[in-house]
């Protein structure tokens, strides 16, 4: 049963017009006087785009800032494989864009469950982040006449995503990495790489400080602030396979969770359409191939299940290109969603290509007889490149074959128009927390949205913080840290002390397993609920049987894996249980039970309006549901159609 | 930085504040400077060369016009004397900064791999090679100069009697062909190809000359002047020695 | 597709500490699949040590799709592996034969000490890029992104410097450990864009020095480091670097 608190959460969203609040809630705000500024210190984890950007301007203004990664270096955080490109309400293209267009879309996007007054404010700052990025030398495309060059993406009309090449995340994460380490260089950001987080410090109901693990020596620091930001990205992982690092994890954003940070809508996940299949067990990771690939490719499979022929040989009255035939008038560009829901009912019908039967052709051949190879390989050359690496196959020649792959997590920490979670003093930026897409976000949203975060929100909103609370000094050995610390070293002494006979990544596999069959692309209750059950059961054996080995006061990865396995097995049961509490359809979330007879997805605005933040109350406890109500004053809620 | 120079050992931070010389002494003092430092003396002792090499190939104009020559230059008293001490400085500079550099970077890998490959494959640059092999052609061109001087200039080779011969030709035609130096100058101008052969490429390179429009000429021009050079002394000898 | 099966014994550099000797062990591994990735075939590795009571092999890694530059290793001498514009990550099994030996050694350079087994420490480029490698303009601060055109081929020059993804394979592949393409990377991408020039004397001559204070050797042009690199950065961005300094030394104040 969900136990539902009685009040509503506050959002602090502020009175008046969505196209005004931002500008009069920043005169509202207290100020911190410059000369004040360095008086505060503010701890930020995470050097991504959210982290290194916010890092920079807050030590720009003056603030003492510490900044924490677990990469051996801030430049590595996973914003740098983003590819296709940020989004901006510029309009240079002159194709009818506006702030409140670009609003318009990605609140329907995201299926109508964001936050009008977020997304309103991320549109208007939208333009700012692509400024503040040519000034900082990022080499975003031009035309020929040196103007700033656009592309078109899903879900828009107009064109408005800026871009580098294949590497527009890289080269904004070098911006902001850049600007930072200059701050390093300026005794104003003090760096700590080769760090993980392993405990939220709360004094008196307040973040204060955080609890970290050297990697390479093993020591537990402990590092004390006047705020704490948080901009640690993602929960992808926990299915184990996904198109996201290696080293993403859930478990910064879990241990603020388990010190009282509500975590919100984590069953709102993304799952990307065209990723290169898995192709055997040792399987480690997926990789993306770029939305982008559907403006030229034909997405089908064969007619007759089991045909074993060569894609080539299969005449085209044997082909059933599905997406052109379910979705006529939008074809192969319907959103992700919905391409990747109906790639997984053609290989569940038996229709899937490949050796395990779940692959569906990604086609090029017609393409390319229209406009010529050299035409494609200039669109997408550096893709193809990279598929032929990955697969040993020609994509030039034989059809890519592609399969669904998660990709990006709409849900994270709870936060209020402030970026402020529930606990005053931790601020949440980034993919770490819920705020801006809703249930579905957009291509080339999510750079916008980490940048917009850490350049032009949280200076902001961080010194009205700091101006109005009471903000004694945390020495190193209050009781707060002292229990923190004990609390960090505890769980690292109990992994170390199990001794099992199984290997971390074998009880990974077995959650993302669980995990991607029951809470994946289409969910339901029975198999929600078995879900539940699987993971309480695994996460037993798991502290019974887990095998690791070396010890604490040494660089020890299999240490740092066991440790994000654990928070994960933790974590995709309050994944399933949102997924199972939510009984509609929408954006990312689909649920068999709410769909239309077409096998759309079926939201219920009536009872599922809401932002659904959960309370932690202990392992195997059940959460507490702490609702955000939403309403839709400028953007009215309708049924998404792409027929 | 209150490091020292890496190369006159005194303190970077006093260097730098001469006056008006500051920027152009620190250069000095890093490695890009050394290398820049390296490429000017390689280049002054490549224009050595070619003035050396025309003089030399006056050889083939007969013994008048080679010893009309020799005289010329010699009759230049202090000038020449003066332009020996530059070509002295110039070619131990030039040697100082390779060890130095040589040094740096043997400090940049305390441990060696225990398998080294190339990623250059077939298609590497012809001076792919060479550049493997400055510090010693350097050192084996360096040992040769001493028996050159010792041959010609100083006349001091004891095996050999300069007091029957009148003038440079004579000398030079009693000289080369000797076997040992015949085979030292062979060896040694092979060596001067090969030092050349990476070494004016790459003397370019750490001048900051290159454009992707002209690279490959670059490449190609600097191949044929490092073994051009070559060749023609290679033929003086040859020459010389056939005659005799 | 079948997959192809493969044995493999794997020489791997271990050590413990960064203060340890070290010393190679040798691992016989069977049954790889050809399909997999490199680093995948050190995972099935690590399981098997796991499994059989031994300490993982500790080895950087992140995105695994060749743009982090987490992924270093020297295999059988080279870094990255055979492939050219390929990183570890990228590199499949599929290159290998079977009854391969395989050579696997960290980088090796005096600037990246080892922290463990084939981990290394690139702490010093980040020092190099706090030194300058950046446009020193505050949040807010910025003209319209249109304010200033750039010509698409100098947009373009720009970024083919900017690609650089840090992974420090240049160095490990110099037989000088010298560090210039990566430096010269970054000086090449902002001497080149607009935004740069404000700072273009000071920045390459901060990070040159930054550069030698790493202990990172000189460059001799060998452009062995161009051919190891995974994002294929030109060396004429070191000729550009060796300019900008000559420039700077010339025509800079004191």
């Amino acid at each position: 049963m969900v136990r539902v608190a009685s009040e509503t959460l506050n959002s602090r969203v502020p009175e008046g017009h969505v196209d005004q609040i931002w500008d009069k809630h920043r005169f509202n705000m207290k100020l911190v006087n410059p000369a004040n500024k360095r008086k505060f210190s503010v701890i930020v984890v995470g050097t991504g785009l959210a982290g290194g950007s916010a890092a920079a301007s807050l030590a720009e203004l003056g603030y003492e800032v510490k900044s924490f990664c677990f990469q051996d270096s801030p430049r590595r955080a996973h914003s740098i494989a983003a590819q296709g490109g940020i989004n901006a309400a510029k309009n240079y293209p002159n194709d009818g864009d506006s702030i409140w267009r670009l609003f318009y879309d990605t609140v329907k996007g995201g299926d109508y469950r964001a936050r009008e007054a977020n997304v309103y404010r991320l549109a208007q700052v939208s333009n700012n982040i692509i400024d503040q990025c040519v000034a900082q030398g990022v080499p975003f495309a031009r035309e020929y006449g040196g103007t700033l060059a656009n592309r078109s993406f899903g879900g828009a009309q107009v064109s408005r995503t800026f871009y580098s090449r294949g590497q527009t995340g890289q080269q904004l994460l070098l911006g902001a990495y850049q600007a930072m380490m200059r701050q390093v260089q300026l005794g104003k950001v003090q760096l700590y790489a080769r760090r993980e987080m392993l405990e939220l410090i709360v004094v008196d109901g307040v973040a204060r400080g955080i609890i970290v693990r050297n990697l390479v020596t093993g020591q537990l620091e402990t590092h004390t602030a006047d705020a704490v930001v948080m901009s640690t990205g993602g929960y992808g992982n926990v299915y184990y396979l996904s198109t996201n690092a290696k080293g993403c994890n859930v478990t910064a954003a879990w241990r603020c969770h388990k010190r009282g940070a509500y975590f919100a809508n984590p069953c709102y996940t993304q799952i990307h359409p065209t990723c290169i299949p898995v192709s055997g067990d040792y399987q480690s990771k997926l990789t993306l191939m770029s939305e982008s690939l559907r403006n030229d490719g034909r997405v089908w499979v064969p007619k007759n299940a089991g045909d074993s022929r060569a894609p080539a040989e299969i005449p085209d009255e044997d082909r059933d290109y599905y997406l052109e035939r379910r979705y006529p008038s939008f074809g192969n560009l319907v959103p992700r969603d919905v391409a990747s829901r109906a790639a997984k009912e053609r290989c569940d019908a038996g229709f899937g290509v490949g050796d395990t039967n779940l692959a569906v052709y990604l086609d090029f051949r017609d393409a390319i007889m229209r406009v010529g190879e050299d035409a494609i390989r200039k669109k997408y050359g550096n893709l193809f490149h990279m598929y032929h690496k990955t697969t040993a196959e020609d994509p030039y020649k034989v059809p890519m074959r592609i399969f669904p792959a998660v990709h990006y997590t709409m849900g994270g920490l709870w936060v209020d128009y402030h970026l402020m979670s529930n606990l005053p003093g931790l601020f949440v930026l980034g993919e770490a927390n819920f705020s801006d897409h809703g249930a579905n976000r957009l291509g080339a949203s999510a750079l916008m949205q980490g940048l917009s975060d850490g350049y032009f929100v949280l200076p902001y909103t961080i010194g009205d913080h700091l101006a109005t609370s009471e903000l004694p000094t945390v020495p190193e050995d209050h009781p707060a840290c002292v229990e923190a610390l004990e609390s960090a070293k505890g769980r690292i002494d109990q992994l170390l002390s199990v001794q099992g006979t199984r290997t971390v990544d074998s009880f990974h596999r077995d959650l993302g397993q669980i995990m991607w069959d029951n809470c994946g692309m289409a969910r339901n209750k029975a198999g929600l609920e078995s879900a539940v059950g699987q993971i309480q059961e695994l996460r037993e054996q798991f502290w019974q049987n887990v095998r690791v080995l070396g010890n604490g006061q040494s660089f020890n990865q299999s240490l740092e894996k066991a440790g994000r396995v654990a928070d994960f097995l933790e974590f995709g049961e309050l994944l399933a249980t949102d997924a199972l509490h939510r009984e509609e359809s929408c954006g990312g979330h689909f649920r068999e039970e709410h769909q239309t007879d077409e096998g759309e997805a079926k939201r219920n605005d009536e009872k599922f309006n809401y932002v659904a933040a959960w309370e932690y109350n202990g392992v195997g406890e059940d959460s507490t549901l702490h609702k955000e109500p939403l309403s839709f004053d400028n953007v009215p809620p309708a049924t998404r159609s792409y027929k | 930085m209150d490091a020292l120079c890496r190369i006159c050992c005194i303190p970077a931070e006093l260097l730098a504040k001469v006056p008006g010389l500051g920027p152009l002494i620190r250069m000095c003092c890093t490695s890009v400077g050394q290398k820049v430092l390296m490429a000017l003396t390689g280049l002054a002792l490549c224009g050595f060369l070619v003035t050396h090499l025309s003089g030399n190939l006056l050889l083939f104009a007969g013994e008048e016009a080679f010893n009309t020559y020799a005289e010329k230059l010699h009759s230049m008293g202090a000038l020449l004397k003066a332009a020996e001490v530059g070509l002295l400085a110039t070619f131990l500079a030039h040697l100082g900064l390779a060890v130095s550099t040589t040094a740096m970077s043997r400090r940049a890998r305390s441990k060696q791999y225990a398998q080294k490959e190339s990623k250059q494959g077939a298609f590497a640059l012809p001076s792919g090679g060479a550049s493997n092999w400055m510090l010693l052609t350097g050192l084996g061109i360096g040992a040769f100069l001493v028996l050159h001087l010792v041959d010609l200039k100083f006349k001091l080779r004891p095996d050999l009697d300069y007091a029957t011969q009148d003038g440079a030709y004579a000398t030079v035609n009693m000289v080369l062909p000797s076997p040992v130096s015949f085979v030292a100058y062979s060896v040694a101008l092979i060596l001067l190809g090969i030092h050349l052969s990476h070494g004016v490429r790459s003397a370019l390179q750490s001048l900051g000359v290159s454009h992707s429009k002209w690279n490959k000429l670059i490449e190609i021009g600097s191949m044929l002047f490092a073994w051009a050079i070559a060749l023609g002394f290679i033929c003086v000898l040859g020459w010389v020695v056939l005659n005799s | 597709m079948s997959s192809d099966l493969i044995n493999l014994t794997l020489r791997v550099w271990r050590q413990n500490d960064p203060d340890s000797q070290g010393q190679f062990e040798s691992y016989q591994l069977n049954g790889v699949s050809t399909h997999m990735s490199f680093l995948e075939m050190l995972d099935v590795l690590n399981e098997q040590l796991i499994e059989s009571g031994q300490e993982s092999v500790a080895f950087d890694h992140d995105c695994r799709e060749g743009i982090c530059g987490t992924c270093s290793l020297m295999i059988n001498g080279q870094a990255h592996g055979p492939d050219k514009a390929t990183t570890t990550c990228q590199l499949h099994m599929r290159r290998f034969n079977d009854g391969d030996t395989v050579t696997i050694e960290p980088w090796r350079a005096t600037g990246f000490p080892v922290v463990k087994d084939l981990v290394v420490d690139r702490g010093a480029f980040d020092r190099i890029i706090s030194a300058g490698g950046y446009v020193s303009v505050n949040t807010g601060n910025a003209p319209d992104g249109n304010a200033i055109p750039i010509a698409g081929t100098t947009q373009e020059v720009a970024m083919d410097a900017a690609a650089c993804i840090g992974c420090g394979a240049c160095v490990a592949a110099c037989k000088n450990a010298s560090a210039m393409l990566f430096v010269s990377a970054k000086v090449s991408q902002l001497a080149i864009l607009p935004q740069g020039q404000q700072e273009r004397s000071e920045r390459v001559v901060s990070m040159v020095s930054q550069m030698d204070d790493e202990g990172f050797g000189s460059c001799t042009n060998t452009s062995e480091c161009e051919a190891a690199c995974p994002a294929e950065i030109s060396v004429s961005n070191i000729a550009r670097l060796n300019r900008e300094y000559l420039r700077a030394s010339l025509c800079g104040r004191d």
